[in-house]
């Protein structure tokens, strides 16, 4: 079952593609990981995944086959935007209880439980909070709501390192305890490299890598060799990113099987998720879906 | 956070070492140096992940390694349990080791190779050995166990 | 994987939705304040009315029961009443009243969501999102409506002394009560208004975002309308009664005015100048502008073959032309209300 599957769904707005041609399914029991740079269309996709928006062309399902914004779609999925809209004029207790009357469900002891617990005190204004207490207010309430999917846009913006340590502890506990399947978007690659599972790599309104970070990790490596010989490997491999300084050149490549040996006088690293990242994302026309990936190389000074 | 876990577990973000081999390294470096013995109980997979902050499947992934290494067993319902021991060197032959090593150290060091250039060429040796005798491709040569 | 993927991710078959009635708390917390802004600022101006109207109705009384007209007495006492709280004659100073409820409390129920980002909360909820906008919608409608008719009962029994049948003939001021300012504050109207103003504000809220244009956008609308309506609209419910009387009562609200010669259509609504001073010349008819003048104008016109017709509304039509006004305004509003939930459900975010 595909908690999110997309299929050929692109999002205008005026005679912008915030989103296109993007087609992917997000199996159940990740954490993934949306990634890409400011304005590469990861809000639009988490909004048409719950609904906020419609799309221009192509569809959107969630929790396997309901259509995004149905009721049934709502009642499973529990969604936590970007700068964590709330009531600023209601307390914590009265969140608690608006949240408590829109859903079938909500496990009022366990959120009044945490609260507790992260010294939230019930009676304060929401808009009177701090940042970082205003997302765990608002994970709260969407983990109270015993969601089977929960969807987080930048959740870690406005956090510090310890509550995004907090944040991010709640949240896969969560995943372990019920099952929850998590999909959360963010800038910082860094912070996603031990939570994320599964990542999917917007670029530019489209989708550039999605996979299993097992199966990503596994499936490139960085050669190490001398420069002069680079471009021939080129030809042949599929490199994803390439720097050469002077002598010696680094390609990031995805392996194909046999297909793709080490030339010989090469060394192969494996590579970590920040670096595969990285890669695709300097390289906008390299893609690792399905699908051969399209061979750049780029020379770099020094 | 876990009173019955004999380890708890620590990452270094710097090392570049991949989340889960960090957790079957460190299980391993316990065994050596005897901080774990058979039926100490690793951490559970949620207070592992609470502690950590990191995915639950790398957990189970490390955990599963350590199942397949024969080092620990899983007993349904109350956790991962160390079995085995691994093969701990004695202290007087780690002192001859260390002596040896000493000798090769001076050695390296009249020929002018420095601190850094002996761990280097330490590690290569190593690299080295660690592959002929597992007759793997040179192409394999510097992959770790993905 | 499977370690993380249970039983848990079945989907809910025949789902049943969250009951309706929970919008109550949630539209109550959420908007109480407003509600009870609304509460105060109409409870003080009721307060108001009652205190001073209790005041008109004892000077009414007081003139009414006066019995020799012209005596020193009688007069004072007519003046009073006829002088007494300018501020509120005829009904004008209440008119924007149902645009100021309906805007305020109207206009920002959406804008506000949608300017602070909160809908990205309120619209991901188990509730659903137009079941959302509608409860809400729904239930403030009707405390808007609530206290709109309280209110226009309030003022039927405030402007009750201005409708009075004798009034003219005790030279008491006297309103029609098809007026176009005290119309739309009696019977069902204004609470019609008031939801219609309502109406307009949440379908501007949602389509302006923000909840300042929106009020502005909103009492912009509504003045339009109630102007559009009072001029050129009401009149027309039902075709007007025709007559050359010339002592119409004051509780008829003339629609027209023109003149026929010899049975046909001459001029509207009054003769040229220079056709009245060849034919009814000063010297004929005396000058001035008393209303015995007025008739020797018309009577020195009806000497020369032409006839001065009016078109009217009687008094009598007042109700049904409460229940027209109140009816149409009501589909209107109903309109309006779908064509937000329309909007909120289809828009993107």
């Amino acid at each position: 079952m595909s908690v999110i599957e997309a299929n050929g769904l692109g999002k205008r707005f005026g005679s912008t593609w915030a989103l296109r041609d993007c087609s992917l399914a997000v199996p159940a029991g990740h954490v993934a990981a949306l990634v890409g740079p400011n304005g590469a269309g990861k809000t639009t996709l988490l909004n048409l995944a719950v609904g906020l928006v419609t799309p221009t062309v192509g569809s959107v399902t969630v929790l396997g086959g309901q259509a995004a914004g149905s009721p049934a779609a709502l009642d499973g999925i529990a969604f936590v935007a970007q700068d964590v809209p709330l009531y600023g004029n209601l307390s914590a207790a009265d969140m608690l209880h608006l949240t408590r009357n829109l859903n079938r469900h909500f496990d009022q002891r366990a959120a009044e439980r945490r609260l507790a617990e992260l010294d939230i005190p019930l009676k304060r204004k929401a808009g009177r909070l701090s940042g970082g207490q205003q997302a765990q207010l608002a994970l709260t309430l969407a983990l109270a709501r015993r969601p089977r999917l929960l969807i987080l846009d930048e959740p870690m913006a406005m956090l510090d390192p310890v509550a995004r340590h907090n944040f991010m502890a709640t949240v896969l506990t969560t995943a372990v305890d019920e099952g929850v399947s998590v999909l959360l978007s963010s800038h910082v690659l860094a912070e996603l490299e031990r939570v994320a599972d599964f990542l999917v790599l917007l670029s530019h309104g489209r989708v550039q890598v999605a996979g299993e970070v097992d199966e990503l990790l596994a499936g490139h490596r960085v050669l190490v060799g001398p420069a002069a010989e680079a471009d021939r490997y080129a030809e042949r491999l599929a490199v994803v990113h390439a720097r050469s300084g002077g002598a010696q050149a680094h390609l990031l490549v995805r392996m194909n099987g046999d297909a793709a040996r080490v030339p010989p006088g090469w060394d192969a690293h494996p590579v970590g998720l920040e670096e595969l990242a990285l890669a695709y994302l300097r390289e906008p026309d390299a893609a690792a879906l399905p699908g051969p990936a399209r061979r750049t190389v780029t020379a770099v000074a020094g | 956070m876990d009173g019955g876990a004999a380890l708890e577990f620590r990452l270094d973000p710097a090392s570049g070492v991949p989340t889960s081999q960090q957790l079957v390294q460190q299980v391993e470096h316990a065994l050596r140096l005897g901080y774990l013995k058979p039926g100490d109980r690793l951490p559970k997979v949620r207070d592992a992940v609470a502690s950590l902050a990191i995915n639950p499947n790398t957990v189970l992934k490390a955990y599963r390694e350590l199942e397949l290494k024969g080092l620990t067993e899983g007993r349904p319902g109350q956790g991962t349990f160390i079995k085995a021991t691994l093969n701990r060197v004695g202290l007087p032959e780690l002192t001859k080791l260390r002596r040896s090593l000493l000798g090769w150290v001076s050695d390296a060091d009249t020929v002018g190779l420095d601190a850094d250039g002996m761990a280097a060429l330490f590690a290569s040796v190593v690299r080295d050995f660690a592959e002929r005798r597992s007759g793997g491709a040179v192409a394999e040569g510097s992959e770790r166990v993905a | 994987m499977s370690a993380l993927a249970g039983p848990v991710l079945e989907g809910p078959n025949g789902l049943r939705p969250v009951p309706w009635q929970r919008m109550a708390w949630v539209t109550w917390r959420q908007h109480r304040f407003a509600v009870a802004g609304m509460a105060l600022f109409l409870g003080g101006l009721a307060t108001y009315l009652w205190i001073i109207g209790r005041r008109l109705h004892h000077a009414y009384a007081a003139a009414i029961a006066c019995h020799s007209a012209s005596s020193v007495a009688c007069v004072d006492a007519i003046s009073e009443f006829n002088s007494l709280y300018r501020f509120f004659l005829g009904g004008y100073v209440l008119q924007p009243l149902p645009a100021l409820i309906g805007a305020f409390i109207g206009a920002p129920l959406l804008a506000r969501e949608l300017e602070t980002g909160t809908f990205r909360y309120a619209w991901t909820q188990g509730f659903g999102r137009w079941r959302w906008t509608l409860a809400k919608l729904i239930l403030l409608a009707l405390v808007v409506v609530a206290a709109a008719a309280a209110m226009s009962v309030l003022f039927s029994w405030y402007y009750r002394p201005y409708f009075g049948a004798g009034n003219s003939a005790l030279a008491l001021r006297a309103w029609s009560p098809l007026d176009a300012y005290l119309f739309d504050l009696r019977g069902t109207a204004f609470a019609a208004w008031t939801l219609v103003a309502f109406a307009i504000g949440a379908l501007a809220g949602a389509l302006i975002r923000q909840v300042v244009a929106a009020l502005a956008a909103t009492l912009a609308a509504y003045t339009a309308l109630a102007i559009a309506v009072g001029m050129f609209l009401r009149q027309h419910y039902l075709a007007p009664l025709a007559t050359t009387r010339l002592n119409l009562p004051s509780s008829a609200w003339i629609v027209g005015q023109w003149w026929t010669k010899d049975g046909t259509f001459a001029y509207a609504p009054w003769p040229p100048g220079d056709l009245a001073f060849r034919l009814c010349p000063p010297s004929v008819v005396g000058q001035g502008k008393s209303t015995s003048q007025f008739n020797a104008v018309i009577q020195c016109f009806n000497r020369h073959g032409y006839a001065f017709w009016h078109h009217y509304q009687p008094a009598s039509r007042f109700w049904t032309f409460q229940a027209i006004e109140s009816g149409w305004l009501l589909a209107l509003s109903a309109l309006l209300v779908a064509a937000t939930v329309w909007v909120v459900q289809h828009r993107a975010a």
